[in-house]
């Protein structure tokens, strides 16, 4: 940082030193940062495996695979319909407002994103009531679903679009010339190339709907609580118990390894439409 | 040494076959033009989004219009709701946006640093990306983490205490809310200054460095203009996700903090169920999330890919 | 086995014209290049005839059939991008497949097929590689297997060299030409490097303004030039504007000349066929085509020009040099050992022999 130009031979040494100085700090700060997002979730995780009595165990994770398996199963399955949904969905979106000639396409995404923009507990009451009174289908796992695809969906379709745009109109035009149909050359080509992309889209999915709670929280009926509800209404009832952290320790560590393994094979390239990591 | 790319391919096989029958089928009209086409493929997605967001938003804006749940019976539309809202929980509206303000302005000084270094220093970045993926699980679990930490007797307790920290008497506290919503969206600051100084070349920085800008200049005159959109994108965009605040008040906060609208509406509408306040201010929550919303979009030039 | 024809083809994009009533035949077996700056319509065209894009007017035949309404696919034609294009998810071998598989060709055959492919550009080896391990020459061999394998009626090329160097460029422009030559099937060539064109061409299509300027082998097009443009794109040329004087017919067998005057010069040059006395007129000369004479005199002589060179350049090969004329300056080359004679004299008068003179006439001041 300090000027070069003009500094005398003997103070060369102080120079480098003070760079230095300032990369280390740079680089503590950042991790000190790292430390902040880990910190929750390591006292969380010390905590599952701490008796009141200050004994060290991993008895409070019985109940995980125990009482919990019920609502860890239900957050499984709803993830899972949910990001096949979102696929059904966003693909052929996404193929529409890159490849189509539609007017008015900035708008339109604006209109299917409005539900990302839409905060939680807006769409967690507009859903319930009209769940209630006008569809008629309260407190179901469809309603449930019906919520997750349409708050989530944008966050399916955004990478895709991303990688769309990036992947050259070349090879679809290469296909046809070959005598590939317009399916395809869709199916046999562009599909495979979209992959890092649609990845994205996946794992975005997954974060949000697997630890989602508060959408849940509203439309959710006694037959419908995922685990990351079960972990706010422990919370609420059960007061601070290990079992609750360590059920909270569960989901985290299966999001974090989820995110590790797409970071792995894919690399942060395809979520940068998004800017939320 | 020999190219292998120079080889000419004169010394192919002259007999190769070229005459290759490739089986015909019989010509079939494409059946749409590519417009009707692309309104075919949107179609699901704008069936799913106008089931179960236009029309639920729609219709939580009819509902904030009537008296309790007389909509359900006979509807007496009112503007009461909204009166209520603009006398009873002004002080509501102004704690939400306080609170989703004051961790915003946290995230920019906090987080502009952090970029910058991300983007120019560190060579590990798909590993701080992987860490940063942390605080997206959710706020239920941040606010429940650091619940812990804060917590008498905590698992953390004694290394606080060691370093003469009485951490637990922020426990309950504004700052213990604050803190938990700065880290929050955190990476969402990050990212969105992120991609905006990752399209300033280095060499500008050079160049002024060169001719004669001290650092802090550099920074004002030459990295601050330029990182400008990244910056309101990314204030914007943490705002709006701290307008809708839920966890961290109600697990780490006082009273007055969980008077944040999102409890309110939850408070208000599935226990009291008086659904017709609960959708007024739903309906409030919503226009500001979606004006931040729209400057935002304004500004960053198509985040989310618009 | 494919005559191509285009009819009075035209295509608009929004307010522009990218392709303006062209005309074209294209024999079986003939092997053309549209020559032509960027943004001139050559590719576009290229594009209608692939059918990737549908022309607005005007219509496209393959053998005297109408193929306007068939798309892409159905037209079984072998297309070949600036950048190689090869699906990089697919192996060489996969690749070269691709087009067979999709119209369920069986496996047996695909199999041999895709073997006798890989030998044909010499790649036998190469199979079961994936297209990011090859070479950039080896990568645009296997682009031209894979639309050879097909056994398209038509090969299109769209500037399928100029991603590439040009060591690479000079020996694979060949290798184009030696397997359209083998297999005898009509090709179209697009691209903006007149080398190229001139290698290996039949006939040159030279486009400007999504027109077609001229077209011509060749010698047409580079020592007969039709227009300003073309007299200007191809090769290096001086213009000397001018007013026509006298159509001069020619001898029998012979082309028509025409007598210009630009200021004291007088120059005589091929009539393109339009021109009449009094017309306002470009006449073009190229460099190499002028000799320097060491002579200093008055000449009356058409052609023949006295001025005093300004410059010289020693470029290696050839020695450029710069001769002030009348106020105008006149670019002339020098090659052979008598080129170093020139090179001490500077500021002298001498006396230019003007050869192979082209007259056209100057739209510009037409419209003026």
């Amino acid at each position: 940082m300090a000027t070069l130009a003009g500094a005398p031979v003997g103070r060369e040494r102080r120079i480098f030193s003070f760079t230095w100085l300032w990369n280390a700090l740079a680089h503590g700060y950042v991790w000190a940062w790292l430390g902040v997002f880990a910190l929750p979730f390591l006292a969380t995780l010390a905590y599952s495996l701490r008796t009141p009595d200050g004994v060290w165990t991993l008895s409070a994770y019985q109940y995980v695979f125990g009482s919990f398996k019920e609502n860890l199963l239900l957050s499984v399955q709803t993830t899972i319909i949910t990001i096949i949904l979102n696929l059904l969905i966003s693909i052929p979106a996404a193929y529409a407002i890159v490849r189509a000639p539609i007017p008015g396409k900035s708008f339109l995404l604006s209109a299917l994103n409005l539900s990302l923009y839409t905060p939680a507990a807006v769409m967690g009451v507009s859903l319930v009531i009209a769940y209630a009174f006008l569809f008629g289908i309260p407190q179901t796992m469809t309603g449930l679903i019906a919520a997750y695809v349409v708050g989530t969906f944008p966050l399916m379709l955004v990478p895709i679009i991303v990688a769309l745009r990036d992947l050259p109109l070349m090879f679809e035009e290469a296909a046809r010339t070959l005598g590939a149909t317009r399916m395809q050359s869709f199916f046999r080509i562009e599909l495979p190339l979209l992959g890092p992309g649609i990845s994205a889209g996946i794992l975005l999915t997954f974060v949000i709907v697997f630890n989602e709670f508060l959408v849940t929280l509203f439309i959710a009926g006694p037959g419908t609580t995922t685990a990351a509800l079960r972990v706010y209404n422990l919370t609420r009832t059960a007061g601070f118990q290990p079992s609750t952290a360590a059920l909270a320790t569960t989901m985290q560590l299966v999001s974090f390894v989820v995110v590790l393994l797409f970071f792995r094979f894919f690399g942060s390239r395809y979520l940068k439409g998004t800017y939320l990591i | 040494m020999k190219n292998p790319d120079a080889y000419p391919m004169t010394h192919a096989p002259a007999d190769v076959a070229l005459e290759y029958q490739v089986a015909e089928e019989p010509v079939r009209q494409s059946f749409a033009s590519p417009r009707m086409r692309g309104f075919m493929l949107l179609a699901p997605a704008v069936t799913v989004a106008v089931l179960f967001s236009l029309i639920p938003l729609a219709y939580l804006f009819q509902v904030s219009l009537t008296n309790d749940s007389s909509f359900f019976f006979t509807a007496e539309y009112t503007v009461n709701n909204y009166l209520e809202v603009a006398n009873r929980y002004r002080s509501a509206i102004l704690e939400t946006v306080y609170l989703a303000g004051m961790s915003s302005i946290l995230d920019l000084v906090f987080g502009y640093p952090f970029a910058y270094i991300l983007i120019r220093k560190i060579r590990y970045r798909e590993f701080v990306r992987t860490m940063m993926t942390f605080p997206l699980f959710g706020p239920l679990y941040l606010a429940f983490g650091l619940f812990y930490i804060l917590l008498p007797n905590g698992p953390l307790g004694g290394l606080f205490a060691g370093l003469g920290i009485n951490v637990t008497k922020y426990l309950f506290s504004q700052g213990a809310v604050l803190f938990s919503m700065a880290v929050f969206t955190f990476p969402f600051m990050v990212m969105n200054i992120g991609a905006a100084l990752s399209n300033v070349d280095p060499m500008l920085e050079e160049a002024a460095r060169t001719l004669g800008a001290k650092p802090w200049q550099t920074f004002v005159r030459v990295l601050f203009p330029l990182s400008w959109s990244g910056i309101i994108a990314g204030f914007l965009m943490c705002f709006g996700w701290n307008l809708g605040v839920f966890a961290q008040p109600q697990l780490l906060g006082s009273p007055k903090e969980q008077s944040v609208i999102s409890l309110q509406m939850f408070l208000k509408g599935l226990v009291q169920f008086n659904y017709g306040l609960a959708a007024a201010l739903g309906v409030v929550l919503m226009v500001m999330a979606f004006l931040v919303t729209w400057v935002s979009l304004r500004f960053s030039r198509g985040a989310l890919g618009a | 086995m494919t005559r191509v024809q285009l009819l009075d083809v035209s295509k608009r994009f929004g307010q522009t014209l990218a392709v303006d009533h062209v005309n074209a035949d294209i024999a079986d077996g003939e092997f053309v290049t549209l020559l032509g700056p960027s943004g001139c319509g050559k590719t576009t065209t290229l594009r209608m005839v692939a059918g990737l894009i549908d022309p607005t007017a005007g219509q496209i035949q393959f053998d005297g059939q109408a193929v306007n309404a068939v798309p892409s696919h159905r037209r079984n034609i072998g297309l070949a991008f600036q950048s190689h294009a090869l699906f990089p998810h697919l192996s060489v071998a996969r690749n070269i497949a691709f087009g067979l598989e999709v119209k369920r060709t069986p496996k047996v055959d695909v199999q041999r097929r895709v073997a006798e492919m890989l030998d044909m550009v010499e790649l036998s080896e190469y199979g079961a590689r994936m297209p990011a391990q090859l070479s950039g020459g080896q990568q645009q061999r296997v682009a031209l297997a894979r639309m050879l394998a097909t056994d398209p009626r038509v090969l299109l090329f769209d500037e399928p060299l100029s991603a590439l160097d040009r060591n690479l460029r000079d020996s694979l422009k060949y290798s184009i030409l030696d397997l359209q030559r083998r297999t005898k099937k009509t090709a179209i060539y697009v691209t903006h490097d007149q080398s190229e064109a001139f290698a290996i061409s039949d006939r040159i299509f030279v486009m400007n303004d999504g027109r077609i300027e001229q077209s011509g082998t060749q010698l047409d097009i580079y020592l007969r030039p039709r227009t300003e443009f073309v007299a200007n794109f191809v090769g290096d040329n001086n213009a000397i504007a001018g007013e026509v004087t006298a159509l001069v017919p020619g001898a029998p067998g012979e082309p028509s000349l025409v007598d210009v005057r630009a200021g004291r010069m007088r120059l005589r040059g091929l009539n393109p066929g339009n021109l009449r006395v009094g017309d306002k007129v470009l006449a073009f000369v190229r460099p190499e085509n002028i000799d320097v004479l060491m002579e200093s005199r008055e000449s009356d002589e058409p052609n023949l020009i006295r001025g005093r060179i300004a410059q010289i350049v020693f470029e290696g090969p050839t020695v450029r040099v710069i001769v002030e004329t009348d106020g105008v300056a006149i670019r002339a080359t020098a090659g052979g050992l008598g080129r170093l004679t020139l090179l001490d004299q500077e500021r002298r008068d001498v006396l230019l022999r003007l050869q192979e003179v082209t007259v056209v006439r100057d739209e510009s001041a037409a419209a003026a």
